[in-house]
């Protein structure tokens, strides 16, 4: 490998073994897709079994995702420990969603301080802008579409404070993040 | 020319960190296509000339190795590529 040849084909070997896969981005998103549905539908089947006592919907609406953040923490952990590296891409769509889990932990204490404060409406807002930043990133237009349309629906919301916020989630949820998340999982030019 | 990154192992430990914010030992070693040890020599060598930063943790008990590239490294092997390039289209 002493030509100069040789040498710009070695570099471009070794860069051509990493490949951005994006797989693990899509489940995640196709998992608290629908962690937020069924918990939303299982709240509006059961609205007494939720309210039972006085912290068993706080309790509902925090631990059951509080669980759900640490298996997909323990999930990419895990995925990243098996590829062995770690792209540039990737570590930025690790802080951008990290910087989210920080900022719901951030809302959902706010809302435990100021009983007035209902925390679905900030954080589908975060959302929506998260979203639009990680499809921007990857250059994947459903997420950006997921993304503006969250950011439109919690526009809405605001001039519709009577909406059943349970239908928001499901609504949000559903368009905003699983199906582009199956649309990301599907997609041929990511894999 | 840079003779650290001349090496042939050096090189592709180099290309492969520029383009990962981080690589594990084992990954290196599978690019590489070296011996544990060579491996080891070579990663000691960047390091010492502040090229890369190696982490060492441990998991399950087990040693785990990653390394990233530092911002000497990143202009060095920058400087590296472009005399490739200019070899190159001087017909060397």
């Amino acid at each position: 490998m002493n030509s100069s040849r040789d040498q710009i084909e070695a570099i471009a070997s070794v860069i051509n073994n990493t490949r951005e896969n994006l797989k693990p981005l899509s489940i995640n998103f196709i998992f608290w897709g629908c962690l937020v549905i069924v918990m939303s539908l299982f709240n509006y089947a059961f609205p007494s079994l939720i309210a039972s006592t006085q912290y068993s919907a706080t309790l509902f609406w925090t631990v059951l995702p509080l669980i759900g953040m640490i298996l997909t923490i323990y999930y990419n952990i895990k995925y990243r420990n098996k590829t062995g590296y770690e792209t540039y891409l990737n570590r930025v769509i690790k802080i951008i969603w990290g910087v989210f889990n920080l900022s719901w932990i951030y809302i959902i204490a706010l809302s435990f301080t100021l009983k007035s404060f209902h925390p679905v409406p900030p954080i589908l807002f975060l959302l929506g802008m998260m979203l639009m930043i990680t499809g921007l990133i990857i250059k994947f237009k459903p997420i950006t579409l997921g993304g503006i349309f969250l950011t439109i629906f919690t526009f809405y919301l605001n001039f519709n404070p009577g909406i059943n916020l349970l239908l928001v989630n499901i609504i949000g949820v559903s368009l905003g993040m699983l199906v582009p998340g199956l649309s990301l999982f599907y997609s041929k030019s990511y894999k | 020319m840079n003779k650290l990154l001349f090496n042939p192992i050096r090189l592709k430990i180099m290309s492969s960190l520029i383009n990962n914010s981080e690589c594990d030992f084992n990954y290196l070693k599978k690019i590489t296509e070296s011996t544990q040890g060579n491996l080891s020599i070579q990663l000691k060598k960047l390091k010492e000339e502040k090229y890369i930063n190696i982490k060492k943790k441990f998991i399950n008990n087990y040693p785990k190795t990653s390394c990233s590239i530092t911002e000497k490294g990143k202009i060095k092997f920058e400087e590296f590529f472009k005399n490739l390039i200019t070899l190159k289209e001087n017909g060397k």
